[in-house]
């Protein structure tokens, strides 16, 4: 707990029970920050919370189910109540990814969830948090500053031969940061996404199902490797939580090792 | 002529019937309402992601599935440049047109090998109804180009013969506003 930037802060970080919204979650609690572990099940979320706490951060876990807008509200109505206020919004959480061929791709099957959990829940997010969000930007410097902070995928930008309807699931966040970034700024509040290429439960499943694919993400990234979900990953998202991201919005950082280099 | 135009509104007519093409095409015009204008998110309620997002977004997938099926070799997806920019006011409606766009290059990847290109046109806001003044504009400097600025003769040029090399591309058309 060497560095608290984020002392005094609250954040919610959704499907933070693994991967790289656990990253996340760890590593705003390591900069000081009161984190919210929005998770589907507890039996996930609550082991997160427990590790987070044994290093001495503050957590708690609120079961929250991001496809449902109640269900969004109830976690963000609960922090307040419970920690006076909330300062960042990270919606990570994220459901489907089935590889599929276009043509034959059924909507029930290959899209809902993808469209439910990551355009619907962004939204579900922002709205639950945005009055919140503006209340913690018209504090005294220092003392807060609005953050809503996206994860998309490089695949939102390049597309995806595999699933493919995995991208415009992924496209419609980044898009939904740059109008939010556009209407938010005028209260302070910045907007960003982050696209992580990172050891999740899911990559790591994807390699054990196709080993040549680590092969093949590592020898096309200069940095030779996937990202950690706790140093790599969220560290960006502590600089984007910060105040010394102030400045930045409506933007994408691509964490993945220099993969991608289309922007 | 070959060309089947799948959309509404006026940009739609006219590229139904303007553009021409011997090669069997598809042109999609995503059906983006910048009418809705939602100043404030906590007024966008679930019945109007619904209507503004997700049943468009179906259907410009249904929409690539039967241009697939059709046969089509050349297909074009038709979108606001809001996509790209964001814009107040409109965060459903920009969600949509960069889904569509980049559902693009997911089409392209796949359906390369089979001879089909897939490309996606940004135009102008105005087509889809959004109006600059509300969006936020998406330059600091006025458009390049003066008066009119029509994109059939981009969707004709990518609806031909000789576009064959190109795919997965978003080509912007609107007289160099945004950049």
């Amino acid at each position: 707990m060497s560095e608290l930037r984020l002392k005094n802060r609250v954040a919610i970080v959704t499907g933070a029970g693994q991967g790289v919204g656990e990253g996340i979650a760890r590593r705003l609690a390591q900069a000081g920050a009161t984190v919210v572990v929005a998770a589907r099940r507890a039996e996930t979320g609550e082991p997160v919370v427990e590790s987070i706490r044994s290093a001495g951060g503050l957590a708690v876990c609120i079961v929250t189910d991001v496809s449902v807008s109640r269900s969004v509200d109830e976690c963000v109505e609960q922090t307040v109540q419970q920690f006076g206020r909330l300062d960042i919004m990270v919606h990570n959480a994220f459901m489907g990814g089935i590889p599929h061929k276009l043509e034959q791709a059924q909507i029930d099957k290959h899209w809902t969830s993808m469209s439910r959990t990551g355009v619907w829940a962004s939204l579900f997010c922002a709205r639950a948090a945005m009055p919140y969000l503006i209340s913690s930007s018209a504090r005294p410097a220092g003392q807060g500053g609005g953050r809503l902070i996206l994860i998309t995928s490089p695949s939102g930008i390049e597309g995806s031969a595999n699933i493919p309807l995995y991208s415009p699931a992924k496209a419609a966040q980044r898009a939904i940061t740059k109008s939010l970034a556009r209407e938010w700024g005028q209260h302070g509040v910045t907007v960003n996404c982050i696209g992580p290429v990172a050891g999740s439960p899911a990559l790591l499943r994807a390699f054990g199902r196709n080993p040549a694919l680590q092969s093949a993400i590592e020898a096309r990234t200069p940095l030779g490797r996937v990202g950690d979900i706790t140093q790599d990953i969220g560290s960006v998202a502590l600089f984007l939580s910060s105040d010394d991201s102030s400045f930045v919005t409506g933007q994408t950082i691509i964490c993945d090792g220099g993969s991608f280099l289309g922007l | 002529m070959s060309v089947t135009v799948l959309g509404h509104g006026a940009l739609a007519e006219l590229l139904r019937s303007e553009v021409q093409c011997e090669t069997p095409s598809t042109v999609i015009v995503v059906g983006v309402d910048g009418a809705v204008v939602v100043e404030s998110l906590l007024d966008l309620t679930d019945e109007m992601i619904d209507v503004i997002y997700e049943q468009p977004m179906q259907q410009v997938i249904i929409n690539l599935q039967e241009a697939h099926e059709r046969g089509s070799h050349r297909i074009v997806v038709v979108v606001p440049t809001t996509g790209m920019s964001g814009g107040a006011g409109l965060v459903a409606q920009s969600a949509l047109a960069e889904s569509a766009r980049v559902l693009v290059k997911s089409a392209a990847r796949q359906w390369g090998q089979a001879g089909i290109t897939v490309n996606a046109v940004a135009v102008e806001p105005h087509w889809f109804d959004i109006d600059p003044d509300v969006s936020g504009p998406v330059s600091i400097a006025p458009r390049s180009l003066v008066g009119q600025v029509s994109p059939v003769g981009v969707v004709s040029w990518l609806c031909s013969q000789t576009s064959g090399d190109i795919t997965g591309q978003t080509i912007v058309c609107d007289g160099g506003l945004w950049m």
